[in-house]
């Protein structure tokens, strides 16, 4: 069973109860009004009912109350259709109080009336005068039986109690009573005569009675028995003075009872009544007012009821309404029982609903469409070698991707938004980058060269207009490749042809050459003359030196041309070069070699990288001038460049250093500051380095002489050695 | 003397309580134990009434009063059954023809009338040699708790009086529970 179904039966449960509660409360005020207008069966249920309607009565105030409290509630906190509930709450209790209020105050003045029209004036008075009239003649009657009673004890002269004794039943048949007895003065017995001969005690006087005739004054009293029958009783002093009382109880005729008795009780009833005249309009007042609250607080409990269930659908929709603004498409309302207006717009609402979620399934679609197009681009982008940068139609950076954060060093996203010229303001080595592309790129492509830090770099850029939308928007895309090793390797690749041709095309009549002036020094030279032969010999032999000369070069040119064929194997680079340096101790020229990388390894080729040690010490020495001044240091360090650890090599003499034209291309075949030489030899060496991964360049030192500084790559190291370069460092850090 | 010291041997108990001033006072209650075992109880209620009980009786109401005598186990819980109950009810009703002042007993049927309306009170008051109980029902070793309540019966006046006397102090009238306890 769902809640909305569980939630109904509750609610018809407890409507129910309530009106089982005010069907009963209203039988209980019939029953009570019953009791009040004295019927005798309900008299005694008379409390009962009562209690039980006031509790009932409380029961209502207390669920009126609380349904008060919740609308309270609701109307404070804004909920949907409070408002509403509110005036159809307050419009139904006012159009049900009016009325009642009218018939409750004209019925409680009307009743209040009419009881008192029971009681009048004249009826009064009547009822008094019938009272007295009946006391006035019983009075007479009750006088004329007191003065027989007195005349029966004078009509015996006998002092004797007994034989006043004897008499009484002479004087009851005399004066026709019921009963004659005789008392002493202390109440004592003396005689008795009784019209029942079976009775043969007479009826105990009072005290009262005996002290009221002791005292001089006779008792006469009219006295209700059995049957509402009345009799007149009487004690009398003995008016002779014998010291005896006389007790006479004389019959009241049965009409005169009759009458009085009559008389008497119509008389009670009527003065009963006129004294709780207030209480029964009081006890009419109260049925009365039960029934006003019972039927006000039952009118209001059904207004709130009523009102709860007209407004239910209408909030229901508000809350649907404010689920759908808040993007709950799936939201549906319970249709109303009835088929009304309000059923039709809550029908055209779950409609609505049901379109708008098949839309926004469709838009969920498209959008996972899109989103996984965009990931598929950006897949792409990410695994092409090449950067894309792309700018919006203001030429600002809206994506690239991270090959060309590769390329250019530099983290591009965190620029994004922003115009290309900030990646210039974080490295100003890319100017001529942003400059370039700023100046525009009308042939459509550009090769741009970088002076980085690391030495050269060459891109080559394409700038292409980019449609953002169906609007015409156009943004750029711009997409560079680093082709720096590409114009480095096509550079080499011809240079080592020309040297490969060169070194075949010279070197082979080279060896003739010598051969020839050899033969022709040693056939020729004993022929002739001293002067002659002198002559000769020194021709001969300047033939075979340069031709010795020639082969040393062509032997570069051939060195330089072949392929490489590299043994590398684990060096540590601090021992390494302590064994190259070792060969130039007691030289002429001061070579001084400082150690900064101890443990470091790199992987090489030690020979070849001797050559190259060799070449650089062998330049540093020559570009000495000659004196004791002139000096070659070495040493060695450990450097770090984008998240990458290098060994630094760094060879500097105090010489006169490079030529400041010249200095971008010391590092090209045939550039040599030297007469002699080929200019093959820093080529090489930088030809060898590239081939470790590492990277040389040249510089002039500001207080004289030249500087190579060479990096090598780190070879990856175990754990136990890491904690060796970290102190390594802080002992560079130190000594800094 | 010594038939004074064998009635003082017979005598259980005696009891005398005077309370403060209120409606209805036991001005005196007496429990004897007779020759044959029984109990007998002998009670005097004092009533004052207030004026407007005096009123409504002046005006042909009649006033029902019940005298409850009950005797139970001292450890008994209240939903156990009473040992001895009775209700002792009569009605005082005033009769404006003979002007006197008429006691009938509901318990017996006994009527009787008095000129005063103190002395129909004073009547009315008097408990004599009720006997409640043999003393061969009881259990010698337990002790009972005996109790006297007299009250204006509410429910016995005429209907339309009673909602107000509900509310109303003037006729909550009752006399102050009078309880002993008794070993046999």
């Amino acid at each position: 069973m769902g809640v909305a179904a569980k939630a109904m039966k509750q609610k018809r449960l407890d409507l129910l109860a309530i009106s089982m509660l005010v069907v009963l409360l209203l039988a209980a005020l019939h029953m009570m009004s019953g009791a009040v207008q004295r019927s005798e069966a309900l008299d005694q249920w008379f409390l009962p009912l009562l209690i039980f309607t006031v509790a009932g009565l409380v029961v209502l105030v207390l669920l009126v109350g609380w349904s008060v409290w919740q609308l309270l509630r609701d109307y404070r906190r804004q909920v949907a259709g409070s408002r509403l509930n509110v005036r159809l709450v307050v419009t139904f209790v006012m159009l049900s109080m009016a009325p009642v209020s009218v018939v409750y105050l004209y019925s409680l003045q009307f009743l209040s009336k009419g009881i008192d029209s029971w009681f009048d004036v004249q009826v009064d008075n009547a009822m008094e005068d019938a009272l007295s009239l009946s006391q006035v003649a019983l009075d007479l009657h009750k006088r004329e039986l007191l003065t027989l009673s007195e005349s029966l004890l004078t009509s015996v002269e006998d002092s004797s109690q007994t034989a006043l004794a004897f008499s009484v039943g002479d004087m009851r048949a005399t004066s026709g009573a019921i009963e004659i007895s005789l008392f002493d003065l202390q109440g004592k017995t003396i005689g008795l005569s009784h019209q029942n001969p079976d009775v043969l005690t007479p009826s105990p006087p009072s005290g009262g009675m005996i002290r009221q005739a002791v005292g001089g004054k006779n008792f006469v009293a009219l006295v209700p028995v059995k049957n509402n029958q009345l009799v007149v009783r009487c004690m009398v002093l003995d008016p002779l003075k014998r010291g005896l009382l006389l007790q006479a109880i004389y019959p009241v005729s049965d009409t005169l009872s009759a009458l009085t008795t009559n008389v008497q009780d119509a008389y009670e009833i009527y003065k009963e009544r006129a004294y709780m005249r207030g209480s029964i309009k009081f006890s009419f007042a109260l049925t009365l007012s039960l029934v006003l609250l019972l039927g006000l607080f039952g009118a209001a409990w059904g207004a709130f009821y009523t009102s709860r269930r007209l407004v239910q659908p209408i909030k229901d929709l508000s809350e649907g309404t404010q689920a759908v603004a808040e993007g709950d498409y799936f939201k549906r309302l319970p249709m109303p029982k009835n088929r009304d207006e309000l059923g039709f717009l809550v029908d055209s609402f779950n409609e609505m609903t049901r379109r708008i979620e098949q839309s926004r399934n469709v838009a969920d679609a498209s959008r996972r469409e899109l989103q996984n197009q965009h990931n598929y681009l950006g897949t792409v982008l990410g695994a092409l070698s090449t950067g894309v940068i792309a700018l919006d139609e203001h030429g600002l950076i809206e994506t690239a991707n991270p090959a060309a954060e590769q390329i250019l060093h530099l983290g591009i996203s965190e620029e994004q938004g922003k115009r290309l010229d900030a990646l210039a303001e974080r490295d100003e080595e890319l100017r001529p980058f942003v400059d370039r592309i700023a100046g525009g790129i009308s042939e459509g492509h550009a090769e741009v060269t970088l002076y980085r830090e690391a030495g050269r770099q060459v891109l080559l850029c394409r700038y292409s207009p980019l449609q953002l939308d169906n609007q015409g928007t156009t943004g750029h895309v711009l997409v560079f490749d680093d082709v720096t090793e590409l114009v480095r390797a096509q550079r080499d690749a011809a240079w080592g042809e020309v040297a490969r041709r060169l070194a075949h095309e010279i070197k082979n009549p080279l060896t003739p050459i010598q051969l020839s002036a050899e033969r022709l020094r040693r056939k020729y030279l004993k022929q002739m003359s001293e002067d002659e032969g002198d002559v000769l010999n020194r021709a001969t032999n300047t033939i075979v030196q340069q031709v010795e000369a020639m082969k040393t070069m062509v032997n570069e040119f051939s060195d330089y041309a072949r392929p490489c064929k590299m043994q590398p194997r684990p060096l540590e680079i601090d021992v390494f070069l302590a064994d190259v340096m070792a060969l130039y101790e007691g030289g002429l020229s001061r070579v001084h070699f400082f150690p900064n990388a101890p443990g470091c390894m790199i992987e090489g080729d030690a020979i070849r990288l001797r050559q190259v040690m060799h070449n650089l010490i062998k330049n540093g020495q020559e570009a000495l001038s000659e004196g004791e001044e002139g000096m070659v240091q070495v040493s060695s360090g450990l450097y770090e460049y984008a998240g990458r650890q290098f060994v630094q090599i760094t060879v500097q003499d105090n010489g006169c250093g490079f030529d400041a034209d010249s200095l971008d291309q010391v590092f090209e075949p045939y550039v040599t500051n030297k007469h002699k030489g080929t200019g093959l030899g820093l080529a090489i060496v930088k030809r060898i380095v590239g081939e470790h991964g590492g990277n040389i360049r040249a510089e002039n030192v500001s207080d004289g002489g030249a500087r190579i500084v060479m990096r090598l790559p780190l070879r990856p190291l175990i754990e136990n050695k890491q904690e060796e370069i970290t102190a390594v460092k802080e002992s560079q850090g130190n000594k800094a | 003397m010594a038939q004074l010291l064998k009635a003082a041997a017979y005598l259980l108990l005696l009891c005398v309580i005077t309370v403060q001033a209120a409606d209805l006072v036991f001005s005196k209650v007496t429990l004897t134990l007779s020759e044959d075992d029984r109990v007998f109880v002998d009670a005097q209620l004092k009533y004052q009434l207030n004026e407007t009980a005096t009123e409504a009786l002046e005006n042909g109401v009649p006033l029902t009063f019940e005298m409850r005598i009950q005797m139970r186990d001292a450890d008994a819980w209240v939903w156990e059954k009473d040992i001895v109950e009775y209700r002792l009810r009569s009605v005082l009703r005033y009769r404006p023809l003979s002007a006197l002042y008429e006691v009938r007993d509901l318990s017996g049927g006994a009527k009787q009338v008095f000129a005063t309306r103190i002395s129909a009170l004073r009547y009315m008051g008097r408990i004599s040699d009720l006997a409640i109980v043999n003393r061969d029902k009881l259990d010698l070793n337990k002790e009972y708790l005996v109790r006297l309540e007299a009250y204006l019966d509410v429910e016995a006046l005429p209907l339309p009086m009673r909602p107000k006397a509900y509310l109303s102090s003037d006729w909550d009238i009752e006399a102050e529970p009078w309880e002993w306890r008794l070993k046999p």
